[in-house]
């Protein structure tokens, strides 16, 4: 059982993780591939507080998400400046850099990882309550994203995505718009990283390589983009194949590439067939 | 010579060298960007097509150097026309946004590095079992085979691409059509055509880029992103469309590397890099404009 608490908790996590994405990538049309580094930092500053400084869990998270939010700046706004092209530039350089600072360094346990987190929740709940507040937590991400992008203020992310001529010489700030969006998603995905630091009490840099990235653009990708259930679908989805495969009792060397090709081959394929993604398919069959 | 001018000319000596092939991995991404206007991150899986098949044929084949990078080319170059033919051409002719582009050529990337890492495994590989070359000393300065041959490949290869772009009608016609497709097709150029020689062209350095990197050091299958966010860097401090003004930028990267030693321990050497990518898009988001370059034969490659 525990097993499937586990599952339940890490599909709240992806599902916070690709729907924040999907608000950078398919609502705002900005191309980033360091999400999975908002990710660590909120993690490491959040099992790093809950260490050193003995904050309760949700402090820690929270902290970690603030320090998520303010790491977010310092790629977008020198990025932005210059044009959408570089913040895929910038955060390329800033995936790859901050998870080499991780591994060098001995404060965040180096390449071994960072273990000792301290438990917060003990006992035979502790699997159940994490998976409740895990899909709490996405519901109420999701439901945000909804409520943001269904809003005035989503209108003004579409108009700018689609054209942003047009919507600057309306007098709008299209950069201000994507700085916050930028931030907003960053932000969460550090308060992804916190609560997955506190469950599973353990950090390596490995967890939040850039093959993370694939993985969630996969998710967005598969799901479709630009589609608030799209990132929901596509995280159960891609979520659930690998476990899939883990019935087929591979060697364990096997596993990580295999999976990495199956997310890959994925997004591959639905470039081609299907760019829309499940959900926007859907809804154009209708 | 004192024994400090000696150090630093010999780390002035192997930056140089080292740097031979990021010039090559440079040169091949601001290619591909100058003409076909495509941030090619399939480069990554391209480089490490091109290293595989190498070690392939070096250690299961037995093949000669020659052949085997004959063999490597032959990979490599029947990849990236099915990348150019299957992938890029379809998405291109849908008018796919800038973004499909992206995911296309990252996953893309990504693909490859997992099929090499089903096939070879994750431990790290060199393309010969002895990447060890004899040395000679050169007034203080330990001057190898390998060092020999990376820079007079890099040259040999950097010259090729400035005759062929000043002398070859194909080279001219991919300044063209860097510098307006629209008007050179109306003048008669195949577009698709001038694209394709770009992405083959930058393979071809890929493979001696990576034919030097591996018989220098050990290759996982994820190492080539880490090298291509050099080109990456170099690029854009070359700003951005200039060929020869970003393999400059490459020398000066890995130079700046290679000096880093003396200051920071080996493992922050590679941070160096990244601490440039930033410094560049804060300091110099168009690229660092040398406008000497501009008065001679190397700018009109540009």
């Amino acid at each position: 059982m525990e097993y499937v608490y586990s599952l339940l908790v890490l599909v709240g996590i992806y599902v916070v993780l690709s729907a924040s994405f999907n608000l950078i990538i398919g609502y705002g049309g900005l191309i980033s591939i360091a999400h999975p580094v908002f990710f660590a930092i909120g993690a490491y500053t959040a099992a790093l507080c809950g260490i050193h400084l003995g904050t309760p869990f949700a402090v820690s998270v929270v902290i970690g998400a603030l320090v998520a939010l303010a790491a977010s700046f310092a790629v977008s706004l020198p990025a932005l400046r210059v044009s959408g092209d570089f913040l895929l530039i910038a955060s390329l350089g800033f995936q790859l850099g901050v998870v080499q600072f991780i591994r060098n360094i001995n404060f965040t346990g180096g390449p071994g990882g960072l273990s000792n987190v301290p438990e917060t929740i003990a006992g035979a709940q502790r699997g159940p309550l994490f998976a409740a507040l895990s899909l709490v937590f996405a519901l109420l991400v999701v439901l945000l994203i909804r409520w943001i992008t269904t809003g005035p203020y989503g209108r003004a992310i579409t108009a700018m995505r689609d054209d942003e001529i047009a919507f600057s010489t309306l007098g709008r700030h299209a950069m201000r718009i994507k700085i916050v969006i930028f931030a907003l998603g960053s932000c969460l995905a550090g308060l992804a990283g916190g609560f997955y630091a506190y469950y599973y009490q353990f950090l390596a840099p490995d967890q939040f390589d850039i093959l993370q990235s694939a993985m969630l653009l996969t998710m967005v990708v598969v799901g479709g983009m630009g589609t608030t259930l799209g990132p929901v679908v596509g995280a159960v989805l891609l979520l659930a194949l690998p476990q899939a495969i883990t019935f087929i009792d591979l060697p364990t060397y096997l596993m990580g590439p295999l999976q990495g090709l199956l997310f890959t081959s994925l997004v591959l394929i639905f470039i081609f067939t299907n760019p829309e993604g499940l959900v926007a398919a859907g809804k154009e069959r209708r | 010579m004192s024994a400090d001018l000696a150090i630093y000319l010999q780390i002035l000596w192997t930056g140089i060298a080292i740097s031979s092939y990021y010039i090559l991995f440079t040169v091949a991404f601001v290619l591909v960007l100058k003409v076909v206007h495509l941030w090619n991150f399939a480069q990554a899986g391209i480089m490490g097509t091109a290293f595989y098949a190498m070690y392939f044929a070096a250690n299961t084949l037995q093949l000669s150097p020659w052949l085997v990078v004959l063999f490597g080319l032959f990979f490599t170059v029947a990849l990236t026309v099915a990348l150019e033919y299957f992938g890029l051409r379809t998405l291109r002719d849908r008018n796919s946004p800038t973004l499909t582009f992206f995911i296309f050529t990252l996953i893309f990337s990504e693909f490859i590095s997992y099929l090499l890492t089903l096939i070879f495994g994750t431990e790290p590989l060199p393309l010969y079992r002895n990447i060890l070359s004899p040395v000679r000393i050169v007034g203080n300065v330990a001057v190898s085979n390998w060092d020999l041959t990376a820079v007079a490949t890099t040259v040999s290869l950097l010259v090729a691409l400035w005759l062929f772009i000043r002398y070859h009608r194909l080279g001219k016609y991919m300044i063209a059509v860097a510098n307006n497709g629209e008007l050179a097709e109306l003048y008669g150029i195949n577009k698709k055509r001038v694209y394709l020689v770009s992405m083959i062209i930058a393979a071809i350095f890929a493979v001696a880029g990576m034919y030097l990197y591996g018989s220098h050091a050990s290759l996982l299958p994820h190492t080539s992103t880490g090298l291509m966010v050099f080109a990456v860097s170099a690029t854009l401090l070359g700003g951005m469309t200039s060929i020869f003004g970003a393999a400059a930028a490459a020398l000066l990267l890995g130079l700046v590397q290679a000096f880093s030693v003396l200051f920071i321990a080996a493992q922050w050497q590679s941070f160096v890099v990244y601490a440039f990518l930033f410094g560049t898009i804060i300091l110099f988001p168009t690229g660092v404009k040398l406008p000497r370059l501009r008065s001679n034969g190397l700018a009109r490659a540009r």
